[in-house]
């Protein structure tokens, strides 16, 4: 079985990197850690980056999770070559490039390309916003599945994930105690579906609501609640078409070995609480 | 805390209910009771009132202009009363004491009926009914009490008088607009600077940001106009989304509202901008007295 510690990262192709530092600085509110020849690296909290934009072709979306050490590694590497997925192992020069001591690559069930992850680093200096809209770290994503069923099981059977919690045949699935580290959502291809940040309060979620509103940045779900991990939440579209959240208040297991993942109905409450209504999200929208 | 203390009793103590004269009670009613929230009670010689917590009620709407509106305001007793009346009129204000049948419409026991300087009608009163049944709306707005008002005045120094008289004490300051403080929370009543007199906001408060987020998304589904929020007063911490309905009649669902800490403190002051009045980004939408520039 694979160990997932954490979400580390994600990578994303842009043919526009001006455009995505824009954004990402003054609408979204992370801080630049680096500018390289073809990458912009991005801090949302103690991590030396959690975001990276590479020149490149949008449909290039990476998501790294952390494990263990080396021999974790290796063991994930034969894990997944024994089911098939074909694993890449990361060169020295592409570790440097994602800041990790070492790496392996390879595809989940829908396609979505994955990497594992070792001592990804650490910065000495604390993340300073570019905008105050409270971020507090890099949390989870959204994940396009075009198999829940299935990908629930690769997540949970071969990764170790567990589900929190289901809306129809949505898992959400943790990997540490909180709620959720991994959403799969039913969709025609693979990709991300969203990438999320956790802000302070609730304050900046409905403060990002009218910051984001007067710039003009497309919300397309909330200001809302989930039912689900109680997190009051804001969803917003960046450049390429992905979509971030910000969120607050995400529940944590606090009992790993009794909880019972709830189901609830694909609806609109089950996504929201407060009545809000996704727009231009492959969501239910009754 | 509050300096003119009788004893260790304050003259008055809430601020218990808001009389509306409005040209179409009907369709006020409509809104009030289906839209807003409220539980209507049977009405009587023309009026139609609402609950809104243990109270008998607390708003009510009639179609006289003349003596339909006004605003409640607890007395502690009826020795307060002759004290509030007292320096009132030493002050200059038209108080007169009320009719039973006055009283009776206001379902109190005993009151004086003054008007500040701008002219609005304050109804000081002892022993507001009470229930004895709980508070049963008609949709799960999450109200939980009548919270407070906001007052336009048009004379803002002497209207303040007029409170600091009744024992109301600034809790802060944006540009003119004064937080009065008349218990343990922040505020209940705010006077804000206007061309004309009357009641610019009654408040209610509401459970939770729960609740006010899921009224802001019912307005917007039952196509009401949102004044302003949902959003948070930086002085007070109030989170609040005011809404209107017929005849420009403003609600709000509040909560989250400070409480005044143990320690007495001067008001602040906060500028008279955007970012004083909610430190969301909400802003008001064609009521003047909400925005900035009033």
């Amino acid at each position: 079985m694979i160990q997932l510690k954490d979400v580390s990262y994600v990578r994303l192709g842009s043919p526009d990197l001006e455009q995505a530092e824009q954004f990402a600085t003054a609408c979204l509110g992370l801080q630049i850690a680096e500018r390289g020849k073809a990458d912009l690296y991005l801090r949302s909290d103690d991590r030396s980056h959690t975001l990276c934009y590479s020149e490149g072709n949008p449909k290039d979306q990476t998501v790294g999770f952390e494990v263990d050490d080396e021999a974790s590694l290796q063991n994930a590497a034969a894990t997944l070559e024994a089911l098939g997925h074909g694993v890449h192992a990361g060169t020295a020069e592409e570790a440097d490039r994602r800041k990790v001591k070492a790496f392996i690559g390879f595809r989940d069930p829908s396609g979505n390309h994955i990497e594992l992850v070792v001592r990804p680093e650490r910065s000495g200096r604390r993340y300073f916003a570019s905008r105050d809209a409270g971020i507090t770290g890099f949390s989870h994503v959204g994940l396009n599945s075009t198999d829940p069923a299935r990908d629930e099981r690769f997540w949970t059977q071969i990764c170790n994930a567990r589900v929190s919690d289901r809306i129809g045949d949505i898992p959400l699935m943790r990997v540490n105690a909180i709620h959720h580290t991994i959403a799969l959502v039913r969709a025609p291809q693979a990709g991300i579906q969203h990438i999320n940040h956790q802000v302070e309060s609730s304050d900046d979620v409905l403060r990002s609501y009218h910051f984001l509103n007067e710039r003009r940045v497309p919300i397309v779900f909330g200001p809302g609640r989930h039912p689900t991990s109680g997190a009051r939440f804001l969803y917003f579209k960046g450049p390429d078409g992905m979509i971030f959240e910000y969120s607050v208040g995400v529940d944590e297991i606090e009992d790993e070995a009794t909880h019972r993942p709830r189901q609830f109905g694909f609806e609109p409450t089950s996504f929201c609480m407060w009545g809000s209504k996704p727009a231009g999200m492959t969501l239910p929208n009754k | 805390m509050i300096a003119v203390l009788n004893g260790t009793k304050p003259l008055i103590t809430s601020v218990c209910y808001v009389r509306y004269a409005v040209k179409e009670p009907q369709a006020c009613a409509r809104f009030v009771s289906e839209i807003f929230g409220l539980q209507q009670v049977a009405s009587q010689d023309g009026e139609v009132a609402f609950r809104s917590d243990d109270r008998f009620r607390t708003v009510s709407l009639s179609r006289d202009q003349a003596d339909g509106a006004s605003i409640g305001i607890e007395a502690w007793d009826d020795a307060a009363l002759q004290e509030i009346g007292e320096r009132l009129r030493a002050q200059g204000f038209a108080v007169r004491p009320a009719s039973p049948d006055e009283c009776q419409q206001r379902y109190v026991q005993s009151a004086l009926l003054a008007d500040d300087a701008s002219g609005n009608r304050i109804d000081l009163v002892t022993r507001p009914t009470r229930s004895g049944r709980r508070y049963f709306p008609p949709r799960d707005a999450g109200i939980v009490q009548f919270q407070g008002v906001g007052l336009r005045s048009i004379d803002h120094a002497r209207d303040l008088a007029f409170w600091r008289l009744l024992g109301a004490e600034v809790a802060d300051w944006v540009g003119d607009i004064a937080y009065l403080r008349i218990d343990h929370l922040h505020h209940r009543i705010a006077l804000y600077p206007s061309q004309r007199p009357g009641l610019l906001y009654a408040a209610f408060e509401v459970e939770a940001l729960d609740q006010i987020m899921q009224n802001s998304y019912y307005m917007q589904e039952n196509q009401v106009k949102i004044v302003q929020g949902p959003g948070r007063q930086p002085a007070s911490q109030q989170i609040f989304l005011h809404v209107e309905g017929p005849d420009g009649l403003i609600l709000s669902y509040v909560t989250g509202t400070a409480e005044a800490g143990g320690r007495p403190r001067p008001p602040r002051q906060f500028p008279p901008t955007a970012s004083s009045l909610c430190n969301w980004g909400s802003e008001s939408k064609g009521v003047s007295e909400l925005g900035a520039q009033s």
